[in-house]
Order: structure tokens, then C-alpha cells, then sequence
């Protein structure tokens, strides 16, 4: 008994560990690539390539947000119609059959980017272009493209800053968007693009430094461009081969600890300090935390006085009443005092307040139309009735 | 302080300022400006070539065009061979072989066979009496997931530009026709045209594509979308080839986008193996002296503006074309030649947009050396400069009144004497800052501009007498060149009762005026063709120093007889006779393809020689003949 009871406790103690690393619900992933034109067949052959890993782990199609500029498999350029395949072995077609493109062509905009993210949009865009996250989701975001020291170009016609990027992921912070966040990269001088991120809880990771290019792994010799970038290929390596399952433990430290330098051929960087625990800690997040897909409720303890709780909402509500009853006392005190000084009369008169009571849609006078109506259709009766009777007559 | 009294006594001397300081001013212009042309073959000035645009990936693609294609290649060879023969050609006669009906229609059966649209198009230009005219034969292959709105040109001339039968050229892009059209990556049409020559088939295609024909060319009845690029082929020997040999000239100096040119060496030398030339330069050791050679070559083509090839027709219409040479002995055969082509197009079929990502106006050194417009185009416009520099030197001299009490004292030992013997200084009568003079400008004015307008009477001459006057009339105008500019300066000197004879001023606004139109008309031309205003530049330097002499007696008469044989030995047909001479092509040959390049290429080097340089010169030998009267 003494055994069984301490193994229950050992499995309560392990149910608690679970809670508190993995408390996230839900898990999103956006993935962009940022350039069309045929020669960057790579870019998306990149991000077509993690969402088919994203989509192994387990985030459902209506999890992921896929924006594709260009469409390679039915370019003309193309030598195998309807594929996009990211190695020259061509062993996976990443187009296959199932692929859910959210936002393509001409959609892929530094506009439509953010507003997907603060979920600033329209009332009447579906359900498959926003990003549906709350606070306890767990994002992935991906950007793939060309860019320089702190700017991604998107489509050849704009660029996304790294402030832009920043606020962005700000501003999800405060409307609770995400639980925790990773941002990954791969783009020249892709570090620079999260120097400047503020809000809490990002784990962020880039392909090259400032001034360092990143460069692409390979080309295809009868497609004719190159297929996949470096630290891309690298990174798709390590999930491919050490993260086979949704339950793998693998956590971001191996997956970041497998970045090779000599084979990247620019140095990939880290960024912890964003993170609660900082780099200690975010290494312990397993890879699956992101790339996978938990299936986690959360129950509400109502006796919970953490941050997001009910009690704690309530309390905070309570609060903002007490807040602005007090404010109200104190403007009608400022404005007595004005009208003192102006007018120096004594007497007191609070802001008259007035109740706008419902108004009645009817009012007396319907009765009177009604009449009206009655005789009309009277009128029209008998001069139909006085019609067909003196028509018959005549026939 | 030093340096301002410095400038206000220039100011205050006239004397320095218009008369001693412009011919040394002129000199040094001309002699930076060719000392800086010698330059730009060092490391320092010339740079390394590199692909600009992103999209052509060149030598990215493996190119498949090889072992059973071989057959097919043959096989039509033979069918070609077959048709010579029966044409009563021998072995030894294939050079004369004719591009006749019957090659027209077996290359529309092949090409309709192979699953291609095909038209034809009749043509016919006359000039300098002799009539070119031919058929052109051309099958399109539409891109089969592409839009029809952009194409690309192979081009296969039945005769290569050097005139030699060019049997393995039609007969390779027949193969590749029929091999592209079973590819599906084409986002580009691909038209084949085959013309009879490498002269005016294209000229008369490429005309009406674009609804540009005169009446004597039929229009097209097949067209396709904007052309992007053309390539053409020549393979006019049965053996085995070792290098590429690139051309790339096109009418007036244009040049195809440097991007073609570096994508052609990138994917022959780096994809393919096979070294690539230019210029006609086969052993390139890459030193100071071969890469100025080539730059020369390369100069001495875009002056002379004629067509290099079938490629240099598309160069008017914007559209980047290059002709592909097999050159020597070696290893790599006809199916090599083939995957080239076949890897260029897929470079080519990668383009999104027209070729406009790397330069336009450059000089090629070696297959990966350049200069650009921005480093070599001081050059050429320093030469122009020193006229514009001494025509307004000219004429601020011509504002003041010749001091002639200072003449005897102080007339000065020409310092220009020791630059160049015929270079004699007028200023004999001294100017002084006081005296404002009056400009006689009618007379002048009529004068250059009608010399100007004279140029038209040979410039209309050479373009359209019959080829067998030529060179008489080459001769002729030798000839009048001597006599006329004495004549001229006879007349102006006595003015033989029509009008008062000309005064020292008015020979100095004359040459002020021809000099300026020379250098406007050399600086416009530099930023257009470079080597041709270069090469007009230099031939007309001496005019900078040109005046009437001044001195008396028996070395007046000396050093302007002198002078004047010396000028006349620069004039435009001597020159012409001079050179013919010393290449061993006959003076005929020359202006024929003179008159040809007019007529049908719209060649505008005779403007230049006719109405800019020969003006020029001739003013230029009124002002020397007129010391002798």
C-alpha cells in the first residue's frame, strides 16, 4: 500500500510538472514567406516545408496561417507542374494534396501581416485568415524572405521593420493573443529583426547576424533554382530526424545547441531574455510546445488569485468602479469650483443628470389612421364588388 | 591673396587669356583624354564582370540535349545535304549553295513536324544598285503554360556573317526545335527563324515584327509577344570546335544588356567547360596589351557602326541579342554548341521582366574584364571639349580689336610650334583688354552653315550610286577635297567683286563656329557612340590648331603647302583609302556596305563622317589654303 501510495504521489507530483510547463491550451502557427518571383522558389519551398513539419506534429490546418506571394507549382518556369519540392532528391512534394494557403498573392502585405497578428480586422473576413489565439496559445512565427539590418522585404514593394514587428507582437501581448511566443527567422542579417521585440514571454531566433548573409543549401539542377536555405535545411533536419513524434522531449536548447555554424555558413542567434527565467528556463520548452499541437483544458479554479483568473478579474473590475465613481466626485468638485469663481454664486448644483426614458413608438393619432385605412379598403371593396357585378351584367 | 591677384591679372590680359592659354588648354584635353583611354585596361579602372539580374540563374539547369538528339540531328543534316546536292552543287561548291525553295519548304516540314506554327516572309532590298532579297522561314512554339505575351529568338542564318554555308547552325536549331517544343517549362515563345543571310534576313524579319517594314518587305503573318532576347547560331565547318566565340556588336555602336554577354561566358565557360572570345581574339594571355587590343577591336566596331552579325539587327528595337561562334580545333561538338543554347534559353526563360539590370554602354576587355559608360566616357568627351574649350576662346577673342602696334614688338614665337608642325599660331596682332570690337557674323554664319549643308551632296552620293562608281567617286572627291577648299579661300580672300574680302576677324569666327558645332555635335555623340566620336575626335584634333599663318613670304607659303598636304592626308576619303589599303579591302567593298548599312540597317556613321567630320575639315583647309592668298 505504502508503495502504491507513493507512486500515486509520484504521478500527482509529475501531472503538476506537466501543468506548470505546459500550460498553454492551444497552438498556432504563422508561417510566411515574404518574396514571389520564380528565383525564389526557396523562400516558399522553406515555409511550405515547416508547415508540413507543423502539420506532422499536429496543428491542424485551422491552427496555421500560411501566406504564400507566389504560386511555384503552377509557374510556367516549373519542369514538375504542381510540386514544390524543397530538396533536390524530390522524394516529398510539399504542394500535395491537402495544403490550405490562407493568404496568397497579392494578400501578403506588411498591412495584412500586422492586422493578422493585433487581429485588426474586418468583421467579415473568415475565419481562416485570422489568427485565433488568446492567452494561452502558444504562436509560432516564421518569416522567410529578403531582407537587411532590421527590415524583411515583402513582395519587392515593401518592408516590415523591426519596430513594426515589435509593436506587433506587443500589442498581441496586451490583448492577450499569446501565451508564449517563437519567433524564428531565416532572411539576411536576420538577427537584427528582433533586437528590438519588448513584450514578455518571446523566445526569438534568427539565421545571421548584421552584415551576414544567409545563403541558400542547395539548388536543383532541373527545377533550376535553389530549393531551401541553409539554416532552414538545418532546422528542418533536426525536427525531421530527432522530433518524430507529437511527444517527443526534445527541447528549444537541443534544437538551438544543433545549429552548426560550418554547415549554416552565417551564425544563427538566440534571444532569452524576453523569456520569464530567461535562458535557463526557455531551454526546458519542449520543442513540441510549438511545433506540436496539446490538446490541454484549462479548468478555472475559482479560488485562484493568479493573474487571469475570475477572482482576480472581478477584484480588478471592482476596482476600476471604485476608480471611477471617485473620479466623478472629483470632476463635479473642479467644476463647482470653476462656476464658483466665475459667477460667485453659493449655490451648489451637481451636473443635472437626465434619464432618457424609452419613447413610445405609438402615439393617439393611430386610431384616427386606422379609420382612414378601413374606409379606404371599404371603398376599394365596393367599387370591385360594384365592377364585377355590372361587368357580368353586361356580358 | 597670391592666388586672387593671380586671377585678376588673368582677367586683365586678354592676350593670355583667349590667344596663349586655349591651344595648351585644347592640347592637354586631347592628351589626357587618350592617355585616359589607355588606362582602362589596367586592374584599377576596369572591373570584373558579374551577373546583375537575379532571375537568370545561369548555368543552374542540367541540360539534356545530348545522345539520341545526336540522331535526330544527323538525320536532318542529311535531309538538308540530300537537297544541296540535288541543287547540282558539288563538295567544293557547298559555299555558293543558295537558300532555294525547296531548303525553305523541307525546313517547314521539319519544323511542322515537330509540332511548330509556320510562316514565311518574302523580302527584297535594293541598294547601291545591287538587290538582296530572300525569304525568311520562321516556326513559333507556343509556351504551353505561359502567356503569349513575351518570346525569345534563335536565329540560324543559311550564311553566317562571314558569307561560309551554315549547314550545322540550321541544321542544330532545327534539333532544338524539335526538343523545346516537347519541354513544358517555357513561360516564353520560342521562334526559329531561318533566314537566307546573316545581312538582311533578319533586318527585314525583325522590321515586321514590329510593323516597321518599307513596302518592298512583306509582313508577317505569324507573330508572337515582345521579344525578350535573341540568340544565333553559326556552326559553318564540320569539325570539332574549342572556344565560343561571343559577338555581340549591333548597328550605330548599340550593344545588347552586358547581363546576355556575362550569362553567354558564365554558362559556356562555368557550365559548359568551352573558353569563350571576343573580338576575334584567340589567344587572350589577359595583359595590359591584349586587353587594350580587344577594347580596341571592340572600339573600332562600334565606331565603324555596321551589323557584326544576324544579332545586331534586334539591337535597334531594344531587344539583347548575341551570336554564338564555334572557333579552332578541339574536342567539343555540335550537341556542346547545343546544351549552351539549350542552358542560355533557360537562363533567357527565367527573365520576369526585359533585361535592364546591368549596363548597356560598356567596352569589353577580356570575357570578364569591362569598363562602364561612368569610367570611360571622360575620355571621349575631353577630346570633344577641346573644341567647344577653343571655339569660345575664340570668340571671346574676337571681341577685342587687334592691337597692331604691339604687332611687331611682341609677336610671338608660336609656342603651338612645338606641339605639331602644322600648327601655326595667328595671333599675331596682339589684343588688348580696351578696345571692343564688332563682330562680323553674317558672312561666317553662311559659310558653316553651308559647308555643313554641302555634306549632304556626298552623304547622298555614297548612299545611292551604283556600287561600281564608288570607288571613282572615292577619288573624285579626293581630288575636289584638294582643289576646293583653295578655291574657297581664293574667293574669300579677293571676294572677286560679289563681296568685301573677308578681315582676320572673320576668319577667326568662322573657325569658332566650325569648332563649336564639332564639339557639340562630338560630346552629344560621345554619350550615343562613344568610339565613334572618339575616333572623329582624334582625327580632327589638328583643326584645333589650325589658323591662318600669319608669317611672310616664301615660309608662309612653305609651312601652309605643308600644312595643307598634311590635312589633306586626314581628310574623310583619304582616310577611307588609307585604311582599305592597309586591311586589304577594297574601297568598294567598304562603301557598298556603307550604302547597305543606310539603306537597310538605318547606319548613321556616314551623318557623322559627311555633315560633322568632313565640314569640319574642309573650314579647316580654307583657313590654311587662305594664308596662301
Amino acid at each position: 500500500m505504502t508503495l502504491f501510495s507513493s507512486f500515486l504521489q509520484l504521478l500527482s507530483l509529475l501531472l503538476l510538472i506537466c501543468a506548470v510547463t505546459a500550460e498553454h491550451t492551444s497552438n498556432w502557427a504563422v508561417l510566411v514567406s515574404t518574396s514571389r518571383f520564380w528565383f525564389n522558389y526557396r523562400h516558399l519551398a522553406n515555409v511550405l516545408s515547416l508547415y508540413r513539419t507543423v502539420k506532422r506534429l499536429g496543428i491542424p490546418d485551422s491552427q496555421i496561417i500560411l501566406m504564400l506571394p507566389d504560386d511555384m507549382a503552377c509557374n510556367p518556369r516549373n519542369a514538375f507542374p504542381g510540386t514544390v519540392y524543397s530538396n533536390a532528391d524530390r522524394a516529398v512534394d510539399l504542394y500535395g494534396d491537402n495544403i490550405e494557403v490562407d493568404y496568397r498573392g497579392y494578400e501578403v502585405t506588411v498591412e495584412n501581416f500586422i492586422r493578422l497578428l493585433t487581429d485588426r480586422l474586418d468583421e467579415d473576413v473568415p475565419r481562416s485568415k485570422r489568427l485565433g489565439s488568446d492567452a494561452g496559445s502558444n504562436v509560432l512565427v516564421y518569416m522567410t524572405g529578403h531582407g537587411g539590418d532590421q527590415f524583411l522585404k515583402f513582395q519587392d514593394a515593401e518592408e516590415i521593420g523591426a519596430w513594426d514587428l515589435a509593436d506587433a507582437f506587443g500589442q498581441m501581448w496586451e490583448k492577450k493573443r499569446y501565451h508564449e511566443l517563437l519567433f524564428m527567422i531565416d532572411t539576411c542579417q536576420a538577427n537584427t529583426m528582433y533586437t528590438h521585440f519588448y513584450s514578455p514571454n518571446i523566445v526569438a531566433t534568427g539565421s545571421s547576424e548584421l552584415d551576414q548573409s544567409s545563403y541558400s543549401h542547395h539548388a536543383d539542377n532541373d527545377v533550376g533554382v535553389a530549393v531551401i536555405d541553409r539554416w532552414t535545411y538545418y532546422v528542418l533536419e533536426f525536427l525531421e530526424t530527432q522530433v518524430t513524434s507529437a511527444n517527443s522531449k526534445l527541447n528549444l536548447g537541443d534544437l538551438f545547441d544543433s545549429y552548426d555554424e560550418s554547415k549554416i555558413h552565417s551564425q544563427p542567434g538566440v534571444r532569452w531574455d524576453l523569456f520569464p527565467g530567461g535562458e535557463q528556463e526557455g531551454r526546458l520548452r519542449t520543442v513540441v510546445d510549438f511545433f506540436g499541437n496539446v490538446q490541454n483544458v484549462e479548468v478555472e479554479n475559482a479560488n485562484a488569485t493568479e493573474p487571469g483568473s475570475l477572482k482576480e478579474d472581478l477584484a480588478e473590475i471592482a476596482r476600476l468602479v471604485e476608480k471611477w465613481q471617485r473620479r466623478d466626485v472629483e470632476y463635479s468638485a473642479i467644476l463647482n469650483n470653476s462656476t464658483e469663481q466665475q459667477t460667485g454664486s453659493p449655490s451648489v448644483h451637481l451636473p443635472r443628470k437626465q434619464t432618457v426614458g424609452p419613447t413610445r413608438m405609438t402615439d393617439d393619432s393611430s386610431w384616427g389612421k386606422r379609420l382612414v385605412g378601413i374606409s379606404v379598403v371599404g371603398a376599394c371593396t365596393a367599387i370591385w364588388v360594384a365592377g364585377s357585378y355590372l361587368g357580368r351584367s353586361v356580358a | 591673396m597670391a592666388l586672387k591677384s593671380a586671377i585678376r591679372n588673368l582677367r586683365n590680359n586678354p592676350q593670355l587669356l583667349f590667344v596663349r592659354l586655349p591651344p595648351l588648354l585644347s592640347l592637354i584635353c586631347i592628351l589626357v583624354g587618350v592617355a585616359w583611354l589607355l588606362l582602362l585596361p589596367l586592374n584599377e579602372y576596369s572591373r570584373h564582370t558579374y551577373i546583375s539580374e537575379n532571375a537568370l540563374l545561369p548555368g543552374q539547369v542540367h541540360a539534356y540535349f545530348t545522345g539520341s538528339e545526336q540522331n535526330i540531328f544527323r538525320g536532318y543534316k542529311q535531309e538538308l545535304k540530300v537537297l544541296l546536292n540535288e541543287g547540282g552543287q558539288s563538295e567544293n561548291g557547298q559555299d555558293e549553295a543558295e537558300f532555294t525553295p525547296a531548303i525553305s519548304a523541307k525546313i517547314q516540314s521539319i519544323l511542322q513536324v515537330a509540332g511548330l506554327k509556320v510562316a514565311t516572309q518574302k523580302y527584297e532590298y535594293t541598294s547601291a544598285g545591287i538587290t538582296h532579297q530572300g525569304e525568311n522561314t520562321y516556326g513559333i512554339i507556343h509556351a504551353p503554360r505561359g502567356d503569349a505575351t513575351e518570346a525569345i529568338v534563335l536565329v540560324a542564318a543559311w550564311k553566317t556573317a562571314d558569307d561560309e554555308l551554315n549547314l550545322n547552325g540550321v541544321t542544330l536549331a532545327l534539333t532544338l526545335a524539335r526538343y523545346f517544343k516537347r519541354w513544358s517549362l517555357w513561360s516564353k515563345d520560342i521562334i526559329f527563324l531561318f533566314t537566307p543571310d546573316s545581312k538582311s534576313g533578319t533586318q527585314a524579319w525583325i522590321d515586321a515584327y514590329h510593323d516597321l517594314h518599307p513596302a518592298s518587305v512583306h509582313p508577317l503573318p505569324l507573330k508572337s509577344g515582345a521579344l525578350q532576347g535573341a540568340l544565333v547560331i553559326e556552326y559553318p565547318f564540320e569539325h570539332r570546335f574549342r572556344n565560343l566565340h561571343i559577338v555581340y556588336d549591333g548597328v550605330n555602336g548599340q550593344l545588347p544588356n552586358l547581363d546576355l554577354f556575362n550569362t553567354a561566358v558564365a554558362i559556356a565557360g562555368g557550365q559548359m567547360g568551352i573558353g569563350a572570345n571576343l573580338q576575334e581574339m584567340w589567344e587572350h594571355d589577359d595583359s595590359y596589351e591584349a586587353r587594350l587590343q580587344t577594347m580596341l577591336r571592340g572600339m573600332t566596331k562600334q565606331g565603324l557602326g555596321y551589323a557584326t552579325g544576324a544579332h545586331s539587327s534586334f539591337m535597334p528595337y531594344h531587344i539583347d541579342a548575341i551570336t554564338l561562334q564555334p572557333k579552332g580545333e578541339g574536342w567539343e561538338d555540335e550537341m556542346a554548341l547545343g546544351r549552351t543554347i539549350e542552358s542560355l534559353c533557360r537562363s533567357l526563360n527565367n527573365l520576369l521582366e526585359h533585361l535592364h539590370q546591368s549596363f548597356f554602354f560598356y567596352l569589353l576587355m577580356q570575357s570578364n574584364r569591362f569598363v562602364s559608360i561612368g569610367t570611360y566616357l571622360p575620355s571621349a568627351m575631353l577630346i570633344a571639349g577641346n573644341f567647344t574649350i577653343m571655339a569660345i576662346a575664340l570668340w571671346m577673342r574676337t571681341g577685342f580689336h587687334p592691337d597692331n602696334r604691339a604687332e611687331k614688338s611682341t609677336n610671338p614665337k608660336p609656342t603651338e610650334k612645338t606641339v605639331t608642325p602644322i600648327s601655326k599660331d595667328a595671333s599675331a596682332p596682339e589684343i588688348s583688354g580696351h578696345t571692343i570690337a564688332e563682330r562680323l557674323l553674317a558672312l561666317p554664319l553662311t559659310l558653316v552653315t553651308g559647308l555643313h549643308l554641302l555634306g549632304l551632296v556626298p552623304l547622298w552620293m555614297f548612299n545611292t550610286l551604283p556600287h561600281q562608281l564608288f570607288t571613282t567617286v572615292t577619288y573624285v572627291v579626293v581630288a575636289v577635297d584638294i582643289v576646293f577648299p583653295l578655291l574657297l579661300a581664293a574667293l574669300l580672300r579677293n571676294g572677286l567683286g560679289l563681296f568685301t574680302p573677308l578681315v582676320p576677324q572673320q576668319y577667326l569666327l568662322i573657325k569658332s563656329f566650325a569648332l563649336l558645332l564639332l564639339g557639340l555635335s562630338l560630346s552629344t555623340l560621345a554619350t550615343l557612340n562613344f568610339s565613334l566620336s572618339f575616333m572623329i575626335g582624334l582625327l580632327c584634333a589638328p583643326l584645333s590648331f589650325i589658323n591662318r599663318l600669319q608669317c611672310t613670304g616664301v615660309k608662309r607659303y612653305a609651312f601652309s603647302g605643308l600644312g595643307l598636304v598634311l590635312l589633306n592626308l586626314l581628310s574623310p576619303p583619304t582616310v577611307l583609302i588609307g585604311v582599305c589599303w592597309y586591311t586589304g579591302v577594297s574601297v568598294e567593298t567598304v562603301l557598298t556596305q556603307a550604302a547597305f548599312g543606310w539603306d537597310v540597317w538605318g547606319m548613321w556613321t556616314q551623318v557623322v563622317v559627311w555633315c560633322v567630320w568632313w565640314p569640319a575639315w574642309l573650314i579647316g583647309c580654307v583657313l590654311l589654303g587662305s594664308s596662301m592668298f
